[in-house]
């Protein structure tokens, strides 16, 4: 039983490979599910054996076959060290780790004035504590919410309520009974959510969200889960519910096998145009255990085809649960390869058409540029043959402090020209002009070996190299440390974003050196996407682990592979 | 208590499920009923038993009144429910200030429709934040304003006790009438302004960038501003440029104008400041430009776009002003200030007082005491601003020429 997970491909320059996976000496991340009904030792299943693929030696090859790469003696030193990538879930606090100037922000105490009861008290005591509580705020709003935040037990909150309500004619005010719903939801005691649920009935004609929701959490696990259903059609009359709230439902109705209801549930958490919450996708898996229907198993396919669309990546326990249920026989379909990471043609002329209306344009060209400049680069553009790099001039002369701009800049350029590729260096105007970080000599060079194209100043340089890497096709790739996310903020909708993440994941070279002098080598590019996939009669589904975070712009590094046994 | 599963088929609605407790059996029902129809007001409330469950320290015995104190109250509620999503509104407003949030008391028709226009909870929350605010300030002012009022009333009862004792004579030069004497008189230093005052533009080309709150900012900005031009020793010309008629800007113009509008001395105008003026004598000011402010020309039109920036979105007036190829510039702030936190947008009063100081004095310390204390720690000696400046042209990416030539300007100027 193995679950490995080797791979990305090796092929000698790294961007020019556009088939991926077709090579046969490819193996890849396979869990071959020979044993269909076999032991289900879940621990097993995910042990250690799960790579991560930057750290393995596909890395080490990779990086020792990508050509342009200059061999150096640090180069093992520089992936030990370096084996965050950019996009790969965790570097990014691995990167603020590094930094030294990162404090944690560790909040002051919360001030107690008393202590909080571990018991019940009886109205006397109440009395004195009360007495000796100095503050501004109310004391039985403050007691209670201290209660609930710190989970007192249900008792000793009742006895404050009796306390309560014996001094006010048994009538107890609604915030005070909302913290105490919310402290027997907590402790999951049933008959007291009921009770509370009742009161609140005979008191109040409509309650607000809050309260509906811990009403809603409460009851679900009751035999009078359906009356969550009708607060959950109160709630509706003045807002949208919260996704929690629909969580909640479906697992009660999941809990309550009326799967009908669950999946409607669903369907109307969807059309609200909310994100379900993992729990609730993860539900449906478990439930789906026991269910023995091909519907039911083309739902769940559908949920998977819906993180995929949405690069949405499961939990560890979320993975777990696809596992057995795919396990548990239902798996109808199962396939082969891993997408690459390359577009579409349409996906990729719809990118550049929307990178040009959206972030160079957007509206007003006068913002990141001026419209005699943006027609001299287009024209500019146009006259040129394609090219096999873009490089973000600045961001990469500015990457080493102590060095001097333009030196770095024509090593990299002289570099990369060595191995005859077309090269674009995008600048400012200023750079031309004679300073003691612009020499005029070594831009000369720099003019000799590649296209330049100089921007005015005060405009933005980055749209300008998005643009031409993409018009240059498919094939070229950019130079910049940049992670574009203001660039990517600015395109409209979430699926362009994806797609423009796709893109950069698949296009940007990231120098990774930390000193000049040596050569300077690249980031390897991720050549696959990490996104759920089928191809026909597998699926690979990348899922985050438990102990690690992942920023927005990283992706995870682990991944569940289920092949359907032939 | 354990808690019991139940497998419930689609019509096990209509059964009353196994409990334990007769009570809950009886309660249940009696909501289901409640919930199926629920026109009908509850009268099975009154016949339940009241068998509290077994109890330690009397811990259950205020449910029950809980229950049975408020029969009344819901028949009467339930009787006249309606269903309308205005008043479901309302009293979701009503029970969150229950729980003790920050929502308005009282609240009027059209702020409720507001409240349902709002696309997000957020929006929803914010905007009854903002009410609750307005609420509470107004509240506070009443109550000052009674205080005053008291006060008052007591120091011309104590003043009408003195006066009966000493009823003398007083020999004045002047009758009390100080007021309309400085309106008067700012009236001839206004129309003085109008006639020879050095113009200064406010361009109001800005009102698709905002929204209802930012534009109503914008124009208590320019009211203030005004204001402070008015009580100048030697004004401005204000102009208010590509102000269109009935739009916006001008719509709220009057509103808080009233009908003094058509009495001010400023030009109001639909022109652009470019129809007005030679476009080589204006100077745009805006903080995205890179060109640095050194000294107050009287020979140029300056010119400050009336725009509340809240939604960030940076460039967009040096766009304008790139679009007219006008001259653009931005204020020496670090110049003269260790700056600390805060935008270096300025609002519009903050503009015009800075540059009434500079008009007069050409000082630029005095000037710029106009600018918020919080934001910045202090005033800068100069050659520590040059050697930062030094430091920060070879961290920073962006730097280019333009600064760079100001910045040898200024040693210079410095350095004489």
């Amino acid at each position: 039983m193995t679950f490995y997970l080797s791979g990305i491909g090796s092929f000698p320059k790294l961007w020019k490979s556009n088939q991926v996976w077709q090579g046969p000496g490819h193996s890849y991340l396979c869990l071959f599910l020979t044993d269909f009904c076999g032991i289900r030792n879940q621990q097993r299943w995910f042990s250690l054996k799960a790579m991560s693929p930057q750290n393995t030696k596909a890395t080490d090859l990779l990086i020792a076959k990508a050509r342009y790469l200059k061999k150096d003696d640090s180069s093992n030193k520089q992936v030990s060290s370096d084996s965050s990538h950019f996009f790969l879930a965790g570097a990014a606090k691995k990167r603020s780790q590094m930094n030294p100037q990162s404090k944690d922000h560790a909040l002051p105490p919360v001030k107690n004035t008393i202590e909080l009861p571990t018991k019940p008290l009886n109205s006397k005591e109440w009395d004195k504590l009360k007495e000796d509580f100095k503050g501004k705020v109310n004391f039985e709003s403050w007691i209670s919410s201290q209660m609930a935040h710190c989970h007192s037990s249900v008792d000793v909150a009742k006895s404050l309520l009796a306390w309560v309500a014996a001094k006010n004619n048994g009538i107890v005010g609604y915030d005070l009974l909302v913290k105490y719903l919310h402290l027997s939801v907590f402790h999951k005691q049933t008959s007291e959510v009921i009770d509370v649920y009742e009161i609140m009935k005979a008191r109040y004609k409509n309650l607000e969200p809050g309260a509906y929701t811990l009403l809603i959490r409460g009851l679900i696990h009751s035999d009078r889960w359906r009356e969550a259903l009708l607060l959950l059609e109160d709630i509706k009359k003045v807002m949208t519910p919260s996704r929690k709230n629909y969580n909640d439902c479906i697992q009660g109705a999941l809990l309550h096998q009326d799967v009908n209801i669950a999946w409607n549930l669903y369907q109307e958490l969807l059309a609200h145009d909310l994100i379900p919450m993992l729990e609730t996708l993860k539900a449906f898996f478990d439930f789906g255990k026991d269910i023995k229907e091909d519907d039911y198993s083309n739902k769940l396919l559908d949920i998977l085809l819906y993180l995929r669309n949405n690069h949405l990546y499961p939990g560890e326990s979320f993975a777990h649960s696809i596992k057995t249920w795919f396990e548990s026989g239902q798996c109808s379909a199962c396939g082969k390869n891993i997408e690459s990471i390359n577009l579409s043609p349409e996906e990729y002329d719809f990118l550049k058409g929307k990178i040009m209306r959206d972030v160079i344009d957007g509206g007003d060209q006068y913002k990141k540029t001026t419209p005699w400049e943006l027609k001299r680069f287009k024209n500019f553009v146009k006259s040129c043959p394609p090219f096999d790099i873009v490089i973000d001039g600045l961001n990469v002369a500015k990457m080493f402090p102590k060095a001097r701009e333009s030196q770095v800049l024509l090593q990299l350029v002289s570099q990369l020209a060595k191995q005859n590729l077309r090269l674009l260096v995008l600048g400012r105007k200023h750079m031309l002009k004679k300073s003691p970080r612009w020499r005029k000599d070594e831009m000369e060079m720099v003019r000799e070996q590649a296209s330049c194209f100089f921007a005015d100043n005060i405009s933005e340089d980055d749209p300008f190299l998005l643009y031409a890497t993409l018009h240059s096709g498919n094939h070229c790739k950019f130079v910049t440390k940049d992670l574009m996310r203001d660039h990517k903020a600015c395109l409209s909708d979430a699926k362009t974003q994806h797609l423009f993440f796709k893109w950069q994941q698949g296009h940007q070279l990231a120098i990774k050196n930390k000193f000049p002098g040596s050569g300077i080598t690249f980031q390897h590019i991720l050549s696959y996407d990490t996104v759920v996939q089928t191809t026909g009669d597998s699926w690979h589904i990348p899922y985050d682990e438990d102990l690690v975070e992942r920023y927005s712009y990283e992706v995870p590094t682990k991944w569940l592979c289920l092949h359907r046994k032939t | 208590m354990s808690i019991s599963v139940i497998f419930l088929r689609p019509f096990a609605r209509f059964l009353v499920p196994f409990t334990l407790h007769r009570k809950s059996r009886n309660l249940y029902s009696t909501i289901l009923q409640r919930n199926m129809s629920s026109k009908i007001p509850s009268l099975s409330y009154s016949t339940k038993e009241s068998t509290s469950p077994p109890e330690q320290l009397e811990l259950d015995g205020w449910k029950t009144t809980m229950k049975s104190s408020v029969q009344e109250d819901v028949s009467t509620v339930s009787s006249n429910k309606d269903e309308d999503p205005l008043a479901a509104t309302r009293e979701l407003i009503e029970m969150w200030r229950l729980l003790g949030r920050e929502v308005p008391e009282h609240i009027t028709e059209d702020e409720l429709k507001t409240i349902m226009e709002c696309a997000s909870k957020s929006s929803k929350k914010k905007y009854l934040k903002y009410l609750y605010i307005k609420e509470k300030m107004k509240k506070a002012r009443q109550i000052k304003k009674e205080a005053k009022a008291a006060a008052r009333e007591e120091f011309i009862k104590s003043k009408l006790l003195e006066t009966t004792e000493e009823d003398k004579q007083q020999n004045f030069l002047f009758l009390r009438l100080w007021d309309r004497n400085m309106d008067i008189a700012m009236g001839w230093k206004g129309a003085q302004a109008m006639q020879f005052g050095q113009p200064l533009v406010f361009d109001m080309a800005y009102e698709d960038y905002m929204n209802r709150k930012e534009l109503q900012n914008t124009i208590s900005q320019l009211l203030e501003s005004e204001g402070w031009n008015r009580r100048n020793v030697d004004p401005f010309h204000i102009y208010f440029c590509n102000l269109k008629t009935d739009g916006a800007y001008h719509r709220e113009l009057i509103k808080r104008y009233g009908e003094k509008w058509d009495k001010l001395l400023l030009t109001a105008t639909e022109k652009s400041h470019v129809d007005l003026f030679p476009k080589d004598s204006i100077i745009y000011l805006t903080a995205d430009s890179p060109n640095v402010m050194t000294t107050f020309k009287h020979d140029k039109i300056y010119v400050v776009g009336s725009f509340v920036d809240k939604h960030m979105q940076p460039g967009t007036s040096l766009a304008k002003a790139k679009r007219l190829k006008l001259a653009t510039e931005c204020l020496p702030l670090d110049k003269y200030l260790q700056w600390d936190i805060g935008s270096k947008n300025l609002t519009l009063d903050q503009m015009i007082r800075l540059l009434l100081c500079l008009k007069n004095t050409g000082s630029w310390e005095d000037a710029l005491k106009f600018v918020p204390r919080r934001k910045h720690t202090g005033y800068l000696e100069v050659s520590q601003y040059s050697q930062e400046f030094i430091d920060r042209m070879k961290k920073a990416k962006t730097f280019n020429s333009l600064s760079k030539g100001s910045l040898h300007g200024t040693q210079k100027r410095w350095l004489k």
